[in-house]
């Protein structure tokens, strides 16, 4: 634990427990999708399938990043993450990016990546607004998060036909913004 | 309808019976069925049996989240 980092958020004012526990839901909600989006991608076939198969790879790999770079946080506050991993899945702070029931509808599937998505900008936006000011590098690192979560809802958003993200897909290296605390 | 007053909404915490109850804007709603409110518990932060009402205000998501839910009565005080 970094005794002394933890001390200046609970001086600003964060209850480090409380953020802690954010910090392990998001975590769970992260590998949990990484691994739901596994599925995802598998069913993501044919003619409508195929085009959004790579985009939702991107997705995928960038979220397993977001659990790689949240639990040295988790750590360094004296947090820990569940020694049992039924236990960190029921405790996402998303639920389950289950395969639809039509696995071959496409805009099902894509419905589900989008909500996943959602729920995960609106995570990242809350602990954003709790550690502003108060908890530096929490807040680096979730606004690092939040701009890539933000994208892949936006991308998928396009697809359901909900208008344009305003962005090109990624042009070789994933996690633009996150991969900084993965060096 | 059935009416609920707030220590009786209480029991509905997630820990003292099965059922997860919260209340919002004087009708209290059933979140059992919710992935989100396992235990009684919602994102660290929010506790069931009680009156969230005020607590939506620093929620990242809108009421449309709690209005979805089945109305079991009403907060009566």
């Amino acid at each position: 634990m970094a005794k002394v980092a933890r001390e200046m958020v609970e001086k600003a004012g964060v209850n480090v427990d409380q953020l802690l526990e954010l910090l392990i839901k998001n975590a769970s909600a992260e590998l949990t999708t990484y691994y739901y989006y596994t599925i995802l991608r598998a069913n993501l076939i044919g003619l409508e399938g195929e085009g959004i198969k790579e985009i939702a790879e991107t997705a995928r790999i960038e979220d397993r990043n977001h659990f790689e770079a949240l639990v040295p946080r988790i750590y360094e506050l004296g947090g820990k993450l569940p020694n049992c991993m039924k236990e960190f899945h029921d405790l996402s702070a998303c639920p389950p990016a289950r395969l639809p029931e039509n696995p071959s509808n496409v805009m099902e599937i894509l419905k589900v990546l989008v909500e996943a998505e959602r729920c995960a900008v609106r995570g990242y936006t809350y602990i954003c607004n709790l550690t502003a000011g108060k908890d530096h590098r929490t807040y680096d690192l979730s606004l690092a998060i939040l701009n890539e979560e933000i994208e892949h809802e936006s991308w998928f958003s396009e697809f359901l036909g909900e208008g344009p993200s305003g962005h090109f897909m990624r042009r070789g290296e994933t996690s633009p913004f996150v991969s900084k605390f993965l060096k | 309808m059935k009416k609920f007053t707030r220590e009786e909404l209480k029991r509905y915490n997630g820990i003292d019976d099965p059922k997860i109850y919260i209340a919002y804007k004087g009708y209290v709603y059933d979140v059992t069925e919710s992935f989100l409110w396992k235990g009684g518990r919602h994102q660290a932060i929010h506790h069931a049996g009680l009156d969230l009402t005020s607590e939506i205000r620093n929620a990242p998501h809108g009421e449309e989240f709690i209005l979805k839910f089945p109305v079991v009565g009403i907060l009566v005080d």
